[in-house]
């Protein structure tokens, strides 16, 4: 016990001579589990470890919240737990400190402000261990992620403020306010430009960013945009990537080892960083919470052979007690978050090219992903009915993942398919705690 | 170390006090010995009004050189009256002392030091252990202060034996820093921090002062006002309990205690839910009212339960509770020889909770010993050590808990499958299954050791330097089988955590008492301090066991583990002195500065000063000679105290933290914004008190107002999320505390064979944020039900508040805050707090010949509680797997009906409609009604104690000096409109922003002991 108080030994005589300098030492203490801010990224390891952290910031809202907020807010999914956040969202009723609207609001920003750290200072690392081309594929990371970052806070909240700083201290924060979703895209489209010129392209990552991955999301957010003709050809070029092809069955591409050719971009979890997300939908006589049950009618439609076809592989049970199995790893959890299949990039260039009235064209991407579910081709012969169809292949197609409640907002069908007429509740609200810290945020309206 | 300061504290102490001696006139010898003729050591002989004295050696024997113009010495010794013996001629002396009782009584541990309780400037509130030992079945001896002192709020905050407690002294002064008190047992800092990982939702787990067997207590005080605490400067803030455990005395006989008792508790009150029947009209009712709110012909629609009276009922709850046994054995022996002092004790508490399957366990072994190495140097030590043993389960917001799995399942789902298994509904877990599987373990190991040594370089001046530990120790094994919903889907899955806290503190203290002449008394002290507290955690989970008989991790097929610690440092110095003139003004100033390796590299040193000033009236010329007014003193006093303790070691330094790892390769990322202004949190306050006593003492009473006003808060200030952050620690805002407490005691019957005595206390606190950056809001796992808002008091509630049921379509309304005529967000208010306005208890003691009687009622008022229970069970029908408590029986049904429930619907359209059905249950209000929020004030019969003390001639013959027989009761009547179980509950307890919750909690039980104690 003696030897810790070493350092200050003297101080103890030194009671009298008030001499207090050399307690400054004594004094300091630091962790070890984190860096010091103002060193966090200053060689090769540390630059690498910086991206690392990003993803896993993005995990920490794809594995679980943002899935639920494009599911259990339609028809697909209803709550079937105790957790009022989950009833709120099923109910359409979201209030300001809804818990997981928090959480994906609070996350988005926390991988927005890590990537602006690195795009800020990776630049700046000398090591030679760091080469260019490492250095531009980080970069192209970070944009990426950024890009992810305020698009899926846009098509949630609609334009949001812009940071594109990493915060050092809270006054940079001040004045800047709520873009618009125009700009907010802008912003988006403007990183997605950059990170495709930096990322690499290689035949077999499917679980960081790629060149092709940047050109998919590019794709998706030109559907959200409207723009078809472009929509068409940046999904086109993803799809024209040999990397990729529709799995069959359908359900091998949820089925470990994941990354299948399927993939676009999915984010891997492992024994050391789990997945859990299966617990909110397996019964807890199988260890679940079984909060979000897949709806009566979306049952009906996946095991109908013409509607769902194979795809009726993402249930599993019986009678009423019926559960989705996308996320599987009971024993495990590590099930990874899937955010681009290609598939995806089929529909969107059916719905592009549907739109641009080529409707053979859209048909036939429509057709080839009804194929691979085994389900019968579409003879639809009308825009109308062709959209139609599209809209309701995106539903069984991505039944559990973070796609029906945006791709609702994005055709404005909210009201028609789901009965949510006011178009204040398309958008979800800022948190609670956000509007009370922050002047420069305006609520939603209807909030 | 010590070696090179004794040196200079004797240079140091020679300087200031040598005084060069007259010629020598003659020598005189004595002994000082106790009534049974023992020697006394250390007892001070002195001329008085002179430097000249001495101190009695290990014989009792002194020697002493008197000038001529001596004629009286002075013989003092702590504990015994004072004796004056005039000189004659004779050279050898024997002096008596007679032991003085009520001395012993008038001496209070303040800060470092001791004084006359009439020399106290400040307000320090005192407690024999004696008086601790009529309570029965309570684990934590913080626990038994209820009711007992004025300015100490203390509240279980469940019923589990060993669970947390809220600990209070004059209210809440700050938001995230802690609020808890300084805890310094026999000197040493110990720890109050939670050692507890396994979840158990939002609950404080344990009450780590329960390591400490109440029976070993001799006193304790709590030190309230400025005064009395800035000497603990940066620790001092929220009060400081200073406990004495019990210690031998010279020359005593040893004095063998054997203590067993034997207690059954019992639950006052059990959850309720609606019958089957009930359960499924309700239903029913809730899908055909959904159908007409949706515009759709009621008659057209299937309801689930065509005929509810066939539904069936099942029982769960009444399988949850038992009649829980306590057990205490308590050994003890006391005494002391003429050199050397000690108290050892042993001790063993089981204590089960009525609700299965928790418990806790408690081996407590004490070793206090004093050694007078010569008559100058003491050597002693105090040693606590302790095992605890719990058997945990998660309470509130764990569906997977235990009494969540039996109160939240509709009454109707049966308990088992039909092939026997246990069934499960929803989230919940099977309650039988928990009951008969959980198997959460958590050992607890607790040093807590002191060694001292004590330096009398004159009679006036002592050094004492003091070498304390406090190492604790927690290890907690759990596994979950693939009997229980958290085993199931990983074929078993256990954790195991090992948790130290290490507190290592150094401190050396010089103090000076003298008198000068007759009137001028000093008692003065200078010291420093260092203290290290480290932390350090160690976890490990496995999943997947080949067997349920296989519960440890290293056979496992998955393994994974983690680690962790920090550490900080405090150093301190301090002086504080005091001075009393003719025993009628005394004028006390302290000063202490801290610097502590938690703050920014800037602002390190925290300066607490303090000073005040008491006049004892009834020393005055004036009131001398009358025979109705005994005593007066008034009192003063203002000081500044810190607060560091609550937040991080870290908490000043930017950070970026590892482990956000990605492809299993290592990640960092940004965690901690840097403040390097960051500092002490500061509080101010006044205090202003008298006591005055009538009648011989007999009726004497003790007023205090203070103001305690606290700034500079350390707070996790909510920042915009878009920063990348959610708080920032800060500096910024201020709490204020300011109340009034009043006591008296009275002896109403002092006669030979029966006594009665009344002791009444109460204390208002009013709590005020008087400044906040912007609201916080936080509670009830993100629904923000708790608030704090500048102008409100901390632990305010906000909800939606309903004005009424509609008795024409039994729809809520609520009232529209901002009238924009909508119902959002905006119109949540502040109905309420969890603070009670007033709490005090009433004592009365009553004894006849060898029987006497305790009885304690303590009552608080005014605090609210979120009924988390009525949230969940009244939800009209929108949660499909959660069934209902009576009170949703009480629902609006035809017009006309005048009700607080609204009309069952599970409607969710237009949410923004007041008086819409969507806002009843659900929409934007979801359900956050203020009629779930009720009122928490009670009174309660806290105990009762009988004890018989059996008479003399037969204990003497069972060769005994006493033996006592007693019987006590705890809860036994209660008396409250809360309509929960019991409203003595704090379901929310982890953050102390979050108080007054009720959420599946184990209620406060009722309790019978009885028991022997038998001495030697």
């Amino acid at each position: 016990m003696k030897k810790l108080y070493k350092p200050c030994s003297k101080l103890a005589v030194a009671i009298t001579l008030l001499s207090l300098t050399s307690c400054q030492k004594y004094l300091e203490e630091y962790p070890s589990n984190a860096l010091p801010a103002a060193s966090a990224i200053t060689d090769a390891g540390t630059a690498r470890a910086a991206i690392n952290g990003a993803y896993a910031r993005v995990q920490s809202y794809y594995a679980s919240s943002y899935p639920t907020l494009g599911t259990i807010t339609t028809d697909n999914v209803v709550f079937n737990g105790t957790l009022s956040q989950y009833l709120q969202l099923d109910q359409n009723a979201v209030t300001p400190d809804n818990a997981i609207t928090l959480d994906v609001y609070q996350s988005v920003y926390r991988a927005v402000n890590t990537a602006n750290s690195i795009i800020a200072y990776v630049p700046e690392v000398k090591d030679p261990n760091l080469g260019a081309t490492e250095k531009n594929t980080i970069l192209g990371e970070a944009y990426f992620i950024r890009a992810l970052g305020y698009f899926d806070l846009a098509r949630g909240w609609g334009g949001v403020q812009l940071q594109l700083k990493p915060t050092i201290n809270l006054d940079d924060l001040k004045g800047i306010k709520r873009s618009t979703l125009e700009q907010t895209y802008d912003q988006v489209l403007a990183d997605l430009i950059k990170a495709e010129e930096l990322l690499p392209e290689d035949a077999a990552t499917r679980n960081r960013a790629q060149k092709s991955v940047a050109r998919a999301l590019r794709a998706r957010l030109h559907l959200y945009r409207k723009q078809w003709a472009e929509a068409e050809t940046y999904a086109s070029q993803v799809i024209d990537n040999r990397k990729y092809s529709l799995v069959k069955p359908y359900k091998s591409f949820f089925t470990s080892p994941f990354l299948s050719q399927e993939s676009v971009f999915e984010l891997s979890f492992s024994i050391n960083n789990r997945n859990s997300y299966w617990n909110l939908w397996y019964p807890s006589s199988l260890g679940g919470q079984y909060t979000l049950k897949p709806s009566a009618t979306l049952i009906t439609k996946l095991t109908n052979p013409n509607q769902g076809g194979s795809r009726s592989a993402l249930l599993a049970g019986t009678g009423n007690n019926v559960y989705g199995v996308l996320y599987n790893t009971s024993s495990t959890s590590t099930d990874p978050a899937y955010l681009i299949r290609i598939a995806e990039l089929y529909l969107i260039r059916a719905e592009a090219r549907a739109q641009q009235n080529k409707l053979s064209q859209g048909l036939a991407d429509l057709n080839t992903v009804r194929a691979r579910a085994d389900v019968p081709a579409s003879t639809v012969a009308t825009q109308t009915e062709l959209l139609l169809a599209i809209e309701e292949e995106n539903n069984l197609e991505f039944a559990f993942e973070a796609h029906r409640w945006f791709d609702l907002v994005r055709t404005a069908r909210v009201g028609a398919v789901l009965g949510l007429t006011n178009t204040n509740y398309w958008v979800f609200p800022f948190p609670y705690q956000d509007v009370l810290s922050d002047p420069d945020l305006e609520q939603n309206l209807g909030y | 170390m010590n070696q090179l300061l004794v040196k200079n504290v004797l240079l140091l102490a020679g300087l200031l006090f040598f005084q060069p001696l007259f010629a020598q006139q003659r020598q005189i010898k004595g002994r000082v010995l106790t009534p049974d003729q023992e020697p006394l050591v250390g007892a001070t002989v002195q001329v008085p009004g002179t430097q000249n004295a001495t101190l009695t050696s290990t014989d009792g024997s002194f020697q002493l050189t008197l000038s001529s113009g001596s004629k009286i010495l002075r013989i003092s010794y702590i504990g015994y009256e004072t004796q004056e013996v005039t000189l004659t001629s004779q050279t050898n002396l024997t002096v008596q002392l007679q032991p003085d009782s009520k001395v012993l009584n008038d001496v209070v541990i303040t800060g470092y030091s001791t004084q006359n309780r009439k020399e106290i400037v400040g307000s320090v509130a005192k407690i024999n252990g004696d008086d601790l030992k009529n309570i029965p079945a309570a684990a934590g001896f913080n626990q038994l202060l209820q009711g007992k002192l004025t300015g100490v709020q203390v509240n279980s905050n469940s019923g589990v034996p060993g669970g947390g407690i809220t600990f209070r002294i004059r209210g809440n002064n700050s938001i995230n820093a802690s609020v808890d008190p300084l805890y310094v047992i026999d000197g040493v800092f110990v720890s109050n921090s939670e050692p507890i990982r396994t979840g158990m939702g939002q609950q404080q787990q344990s009450n780590p002062l329960a390591d400490i067997n109440p029976a070993d207590i001799e006193s304790i005080q709590v030190l309230k006002d400025a005064n009395a605490t800035a000497i603990y400067g940066s620790l001092g803030a929220n009060g400081v309990v200073i406990v004495t455990t019990k210690r031998g005395r010279l020359n005593t006989k040893a004095k063998i205690t054997a203590n067993v008792s034997h207690g059954w508790s019992s639950a006052v009150k059990k959850f309720q839910s609606t019958t089957g029947p009930e359960t499924a009209t309700l239903v029913n009712e809730s899908v055909r009212n959904s159908a007409i709110d949706r515009g759709v012909d009621p008659s057209t629609v299937t309801l689930p339960f065509p005929d509810p009276s066939t539904v069936p009922t099942y029982d769960r709850i009444s399988d949850i509770f038992r009649v829980a046994s306590t057990a205490n054995y308590d050994l003890s022996a006391q005494g002391g020889s003429a050199q050397s002092t000690y108290f050892a004790g042993l001790s063993y508490t089981n204590q089960e909770s009525i609700v299965k399957p928790s418990g806790f366990e408690r081996y407590t072994l004490r070793f206090n010993y004093d050694n007078y190495l010569t008559s100058k140097l003491k050597l002693g030590n105090s040693i606590n050590i302790s095992r605890t043993y719990r058997n945990v389960s998660s309470n509130d917001n764990n569906p997977t808990g235990v009494i969540n799995s039996a109160i939240f399942p509709r009454s109707y789902v049966p308990i088992y499958n039909e092939d026997g298994t246990y069934a499960r509904a929803g989230s919940f877990d099977n309650h039988m299954a928990l009951i008969k599987n959980l198997n959460n373990n958590a050992v607890g190991w607790r040093t807590i050791g002191n060694v001292f040594a004590e330096l009398t370089i004159l009679p006036e001046l002592v050094l004492r330097s003091s070498w304390s530990v406090d190492n604790s120790d927690m290890y907690e094994n759990n596994y979950s089988n693939t009997l229980i919903a958290a085993g199931i889907a990983t074929k078993g899955s256990a954790s195991s955590y090992e948790t130290k806290n290490l507190i290592l503190t150094n401190e050396q203290v010089l103090t000076y008492i003298k008198s000068f002449g007759e009137k001028h008394r000093i008692n003065a002290l200078i010291g420093n301090t260092f203290n290290t507290v480290r932390y350090e955690g160690t976890s490990a989970f496995g999943q997947n066991f080949a067997s349920n008989d296989l519960t440890s991790i290293d056979v496992a097929a998955t393994t994974t583990g983690s680690s962790s610690r920090n550490k900080n440092k405090l150093v301190s110095f301090f002086g504080k002195a005091t001075y009393t003139y003719d025993g009628r003004f005394t004028f006390d100033a302290s000063l202490r500065a801290d610097a502590s390796s938690k703050f920014g590299a800037d602002r390190r040193w925290g300066y607490f000063p303090s000073g005040g000033f008491a006049w004892n009236a009834g020393n005055e010329a004036f009131l001398k000679n009358q025979n109705v007014l005994s005593d007066l003193k008034f009192r003063a006093s203002w000081g500044l105290s810190g607060n560091q303790n609550g937040i991080g070691s870290y908490a000043a330094q930017g950070l970026w933290s590892s482990g956000f790892n990605y492809l299993d390769a290592a990640g960092i990322a940004p965690s901690q914004l840097e403040n390097r202004r960051l500092t002490w949190e500061t509080t101010r306050q006044i205090d202003i008190g008298t006591e005055f006593s009538f009648l011989q003492n007999r009726l004497s009473f003790v007023f205090d107002y203070y103001n305690k006003y606290t700034y500079d808060l350390l707070l996790n200030v909510p920042v915009p999320s878009r920063s990348g952050f959610t708080t920032y620690l800060q500096n910024y805002g201020a709490v204020r505390n300011k109340g009034v407490e009043f006591s008296f005691h009275s002896e109403n019957v002092a006669g030979k064979d029966f006594r009665w005595s009344t002791d009444f206390n109460i204390s208002f606190n009013r709590n005020r944020i008087e400044k906040l950056a912007s609201d916080i809001a936080q509670g009830a796992s993100g629904r923000n039900i708790s608030i704090l808002r500048q102008g409100y008091s901390v632990n305010s509630f906000q909800l939606y508040k309903q004005l009424y049921v509609d008795p024409q379509t039994g729809n809520a309304v609520y009232e529209d805050v901002n009238n924009d005529g909508i119902i959002t967000s905006a119109d949540r208010q502040i109905v309420g707090n969890a603070l009670p306005k007033f709490s005090g208890g009433l004592t009365n003691t009553l004894s006849y010949k060898r029987f006497d009687l305790n009885f304690l009622f303590y009552f608080q008022q005014g605090n609210k509680i979120m009924s988390m229970h009525d949230f969940f069970l009244v939800h009209g029908g929108t949660q499909n797997f959660i069934g209902f408590i009576p009170r949703q029986l009480e629902r609006w049904q035809n017009p006309g009906d005048v009700t607080d429930i609204p009309r069952l619907t599970t409607y969710s359209g237009n949410p923004t409609v007041n008086g819409g059905a969507s806002n009843n249950y659900g929409g934007n209000v979801a359900n956050q009604s203020s009629r779930y929020l009720l009122d928490g004030s009670f009174i309660r019969l806290r105990n009762v104690a009988l004890n018989y003390n059996l008479p003399t001639s037969l204990v003497q013959k069972a060769r005994l000096s006493s033996a006592r027989v007693y019987v006590q009761g705890a809860n036994l009547l209660t008396f409250t409109k809360f309509t929960g179980l019991d409203p003595e509950v704090s379901s929310q307890s982890n953050n102390q922003n979050t108080a007054g919750y009720d959420w599946a909690t184990v209620p406060q039980p009722r309790t019978i002991l009885v028991g022997l104690s038998l001495t030697l």
